[in-house]
């Protein structure tokens, strides 16, 4: 999918790769296969990817320092798509929007997943494996699909949140689009409808590799479940949280589908248009080409800086564990 | 960069490939057999009338795609950059400045070039006539929205958007207002008027109901576009140019356009149901609103999302007299393959026997002036509105109308202007700040 | 029997209270689309809303699947065919470049594996303008390769197959084969392949839930209605019955429901997907 897919629909593989070469150094491979193969293997790999993965990024930044009219002229425009970025208010709101989204989505959902992995890492849980499977079920649904039904459940007037929300006394219909906040939680909603499961099952799996002896000597001792589950549970899903959040963070930035169905302007006070959705109007409704590429490069620099803290937090945090 | 690329040979490859295995691409082609694919929105192009045109012609196919009108535009645009499968193309007039400016006609083909064939002679259509020819059925600022600066022919209209007050008659008979249609029209002769009327009948609700939303209309922001288009001048004033010259900021009758509308909207009498949601859907069962501004294309739109309130609408005249919203220009994007069957079906479609014909089934006010002293259009009454004399009041008020000069990016002001309302609606922001964003939003559109 | 279960393994009905509540929430979407598509307007919007489903499900049914200029069959389809191609392609090519990585030794191996790991961070909208003008020069748009060609590979897939090969074939039995003689295809073909069976069927189900779910692009580079994929055509319901809840709705539940009886099938085995590409520890 390089360069088109949502971010977050893909499977999670033990990422990590800068832990992995200091437990390893690097993969050894196999010394008495033929290492030539090598290239005819990743050669129609290499291909396709360098043509649709890796040229449309190099043409991109070459066209962000243009003023690029699909139907009209174009012209070379040096920087000033990019300084033009930085004083366009809409871009800091985009990204205020994008991490709040963000927030809003990532963390009550790493503690549910955590929760939730936790009462399923029970051996004696009945219906185990029904229980996990259900999880995965708002995973596979599509976006535009979801966003239809949630609209719908809360709209301001005839929504059936608004319809159990003012069950309350006192309480008045809540709109859901027009409030910043409230958008931004419709829209989390959606979000972590989605994947809280999947969430969940990345932290069960860490969790079943924690050898049962830790927790029965902690019962032993005389922890209550509170503590083992704060000194022996949660300090061995470092990494599990840091990927989690480090995937959360890339699939945060590309958020689109959701706020785009809601309002294609993404809303009146732009209260929540995300990065992409930015990204998305410049180039196909504004028809500005060269500075959507610019908002597409700035988005870049932002995953990298947030890979490069999370790569600092991760080493320190791994430097300082006990293995 | 991108020459380096098709030189790859892999590439090179892969286009045989797509070419090869035409099955994804070519359109099938039986013999004399023509489909014409129309990407349209709304109620432009009428089953029944498409209906007649396939009886009159088996041989042609005709395929309305309907999108919204801003994803329609926006596929216009990748499609004339790429090519691709359409035939007509409906354009709404605010978009009319986009594509009659710069090099953006070309996407278009010149309807002066065209020349009617005989295959609608016995149809009431003569032979041989290019759009100079059919020019003189059509109002003629219609008309000119469909000419482009370089004065090809780009678009031919279809309807014109006049803009009256329907009301509900039950509800303002329960409301203590009067329900004669005269009587009604007499209420408003201004918009304050018109506020005052909307307040009047806003304090006769109960809680209960003005706490699920209901009010005088649907949506007090929709105001906006009806006092705009009642002046002579919008955001461009025509100075010569193809651009014309910017004066959304010094227009006094944007302004007032704005003044009037914040008022409407802090004087609580709308039900803040967005037009053309599900919820104004559902509002106008309930009877969550008793006035919509309805141009004449929506009346259809009535008829068909309430069905059960028949009877209990009646038309009154706008507040101030004369208004305007929408109206579409139908166009042959110039990669068709089916030119002439396009243009055989415009020019049809759109002579002013069959616009009647669509005005009496679907409410569309024509835009061939030609009928406008006709008694067949003068005399129609529709039933669904209490029997009002439709024809004869949307004609009184399309021929108020002056013509207004429609620059290039005309929509998306139009539609920035919308939003900053909404945030006065909303309550997000006062509507002094929200006019300077608005200013400042725009500004932005006209830079990189 | 309760004496033997250790205090720390107990689990209280509150456990399963949750587990409850969280199938409930996990389901009620895709009931509430039901509910929704099959009864008219006024029933949802009353206060209570109708719960129950209503009468008009098959017709509302058949509006969408006859919707006119909308095509949702045909969408059905190309979804299905764009879905599994993606997936072959991406197994197969991901496969192979992913024993390379994994197993064999040549000159840039560390290289080409750190420039697809950096290029995995890249956000996938950068590209999207480019992508676009060149599918115009290649003469894709408008075409189901248009969606298929980009996706054919992705890194991430190379890299997630170079982590499983390492991590679930051993060295030693492909020293052994090679040493027996055997040529690096056929060590790849008849010890490495059939070992990965079921991480490549994970991987395969996964990118085909991508293409079916995916839906920037198709808007972008489809025009044809007879060529979208069925997000595509979701979204072109709304201008056609804009103002109806239960089409817009009964819609998403028929774009919905293959994926549902998929997962029945296949649900189990994308759970012990999920949880062997996870980081352990």
């Amino acid at each position: 999918m390089t360069l088109i897919e949502e971010g977050k629909g893909r499977p999670k593989a033990p990422l990590t790769p800068w832990k992995k070469k200091k437990e390893k150094k690097q993969l050894p491979g196999v010394a008495s296969l033929d290492g030539r193969w090598g290239y005819p293997a990743i050669a129609p790999f290499f291909l396709i990817f360098l043509v649709f993965g890796v040229a449309p990024v190099l043409y991109s930044i070459y066209i962000a320092f243009f003023k690029w009219d699909p139907l009209g002229e174009s012209e070379f425009n040096g920087i000033n798509n990019f300084i033009f970025l930085l004083q366009d208010s809409d871009f800091w709101i985009a990204l205020r929007n994008t991490f709040s989204i963000w927030a809003l989505s990532t963390f009550p959902q790493l503690v549910v997943a955590i929760s939730l992995a936790a009462i399923l890492r029970n051996k004696r849980l009945k219906g185990k494996s029904f229980w996990r499977t259900i999880l995965l079920v708002p995973n596979i649904t599509s976006i535009i699909a979801i966003t239809i039904v949630f609209q719908q459940l809360f709209g301001r007037d005839y929504g059936l949140i608004n319809g159990l929300l003012t069950l309350i006394p006192g309480v008045d219909n809540i709109d859901f689009i027009e409030g910043i906040i409230p958008s931004h939680i419709q829209i989390a909603t959606m979000i972590s409808w989605r994947w809280v499961g999947y969430n969940t099952l990345i932290f069960l799996a860490s969790m079943l590799a924690i050898p049962d002896e830790l927790y029965e000597s902690a019962s032993v001792d005389g922890a209550s479940k509170w503590q083992q589950f704060k000194y022996v549970t949660l300090p061995s899903l470092k990494n599990t949280i840091t990927f989690v959040l480090i995937v959360g963070t890339i699939g945060g930035l590309q958020v689109f589908a959701e706020p785009q169905q809601l309002n294609a302007e993404g809303g009146s006070t732009k209260q929540f248009l995300t990065l992409t959705l930015f990204l998305y109007n410049q180039a196909f409704l504004n028809n500005k080409y060269g500075y959507a590429a610019a908002i597409g490069i700035a988005i870049t620099v932002i995953v990298l800086i947030i890979s490069a803290i999370n790569f600092v937090i991760t080493r320190r945090i791994s430097g300082e564990g006990s293995r | 960069m991108s020459k380096s690329l098709t030189r790859n040979s892999f590439l090179g490859a892969l286009v045989a490939l797509a070419v090869s295995a035409g099955v994804l691409t070519a359109p099938a082609k039986a013999a004399e057999q023509v489909t014409l694919t129309i990407w349209t929105f709304g109620e432009v192009i009428q089953p029944g009338l498409q209906r007649e045109y396939q009886k009159l012609h088996p041989e042609v196919k005709i395929v309305p795609i309907k999108n919204d009108v801003d994803p329609l535009h926006q596929k216009t645009i990748l499609s004339c950059q790429t090519g691709g499968p359409a035939d007509i193309i409906a354009f709404e007039t605010p978009y009319s400045g986009y594509w009659r400016t710069g090099n953006r006609p070309n996407c278009f083909q010149d309807l002066r070039q065209m020349k009617t064939s005989a295959t609608n002679a016995d149809a009431g259509v003569a032979a041989g006539q290019s759009a100079n020819e059919i020019k003189k059925n059509y109002l003629p600022w219609r008309w000119e929205q469909g000419v482009a600066f370089n004065d090809s022919v780009i678009g031919i209209p279809t309807d014109v958007g006049g803009l009256q007050v329907a009301y509900r008659t039950d509800l303002f008979k329960k409301a203590g207002l009067p329900t004669d249609r005269g009587a009604v029209s007499k209420l408003w002769p201004t918009w304050d008027k018109f506020i005052e009327t909307g307040q009047k009948y806003v304090s006769k609700l109960t809680a209960a109901e003005k706490k699920s939303g209901k009010g005088f209309i649907d949506d007090a922001g929709s105001i906006y576009a009806a006092v705009m288009n009642q002046g002579s001048v919008k955001y461009y004033q025509p100075d010569g140019t193809d651009r014309g010259k910017l004066v959304y900021k010094t227009n006094p009758q944007i302004k007032k356009a704005w003044d009037t509308t914040v008022k409407a909207l802090n004087s609580g009498i709308g039900a803040r149901l967005g037009q053309f949601t599900s919820d104004w859907n559902i509002g106008m069962n309930k009877g969550a609103m008793a006035t919509i501004l309805a141009p004449a294309w929506m009346l259809d739109y009535i008829k068909k999302q309430a069905p059960d309130t028949k009877g209990k609408w009646d038309i009154a005249d706008l507040p101030v007299g004369g208004g305007n919203q929408g109206g579409t220009q139908l166009a042959i994007p110039s990669y068709s393959k089916n030119k002439q069957a396009a243009y055989d079906f415009l020019t049809w479609y759109l002579a002013p026997e069959q616009q009647l014909k669509v005005f009496k089934t679907y409410g569309l006010f024509p835009s061939t002036s030609v009928l406008y002293d006709d008694a067949a259009l003068l005399e129609y009454k529709d039933e669904f509105f209490s029997n009002a004399p439709v024809g004869q009041i949307y004609t009184k008020g399309v021929l108020k109308l002056k013509p207004i000069f429609e620059g290039e990016l005309q929509r998306k002001i139009d539609s920035t202007f919308g939003a900053g309302l909404g945030r006065v609606a909303s309550k997000k922001m006062d509507s002094k700040k929200s006019y300077a964003l608005v200013l400042s939003d725009i500004d932005k559109l006209f830079k990189n | 029997m309760k004496r033997n279960v250790p205090k720390w393994q107990k689990t209280s009905k509150l456990h399963y209270l949750m587990l409850g509540l969280i199938t409930f929430l996990s389901i009620f979407p895709f009931y509430w689309m039901f509910i929704v598509s099959s009864n008219t307007d006024a029933e949802i919007s009353k206060t209570p809303p109708s719960l129950v489903p209503g009468p008009r499900f098959l017709e509302v049914a058949g509006k969408v699947l006859s919707a006119e200029g909308v095509y949702f069959t045909k969408a059905l389809t190309n979804t299905f065919v764009v879905g599994i191609a993606i997936a072959v392609a991406q197994v197969i090519f991901s496969a192979i470049a992913g024993f390379a990585f994994a197993k064999l030794h040549f000159k840039g191996r560390q290289f080409s594996i750190l420039f697809i790991v950096a290029t995995m961070m890249l956000p996938s909208q950068l590209g999207i303008v480019p992508l676009f003008i060149m599918a115009n020069k290649l003469n894709l748009v408008n075409t189901l390769y248009a969606l298929i060609v980009p996706a054919l590979v992705t890194a991430f897939g190379v890299f997630w197959m170079r982590q499983i090969i390492d991590a679930q074939v051993p060295n030693e039995i492909l020293e052994a084969a090679s040493i027996d003689g055997a040529s690096v295809p056929r060590v790849f073909w008849s010890i490495v392949l059939p070992s990965i069976r079921q991480s490549s069927f994970v991987l395969g189900l996964f990118a085909f839930l991508a293409a079916w779910n995916d839906y920037l692009w198709p808007t972008i580079v489809l025009q044809s209605p007879e060529r979208f994929t069925l997000q595509v055509a979701l979204t072109q319901l709304k201008p056609l019955y804009g103002l109806d809840y239960s089409l817009q709705m009964g819609g998403a539940f028929l774009a919905t429901a293959p994926l549902l009886i998929l997962f029945i099938f296949v649900g189990r085995r994308l759970v012990s997907g999920v949880m062997d590409g996870a980081v352990k520890g």
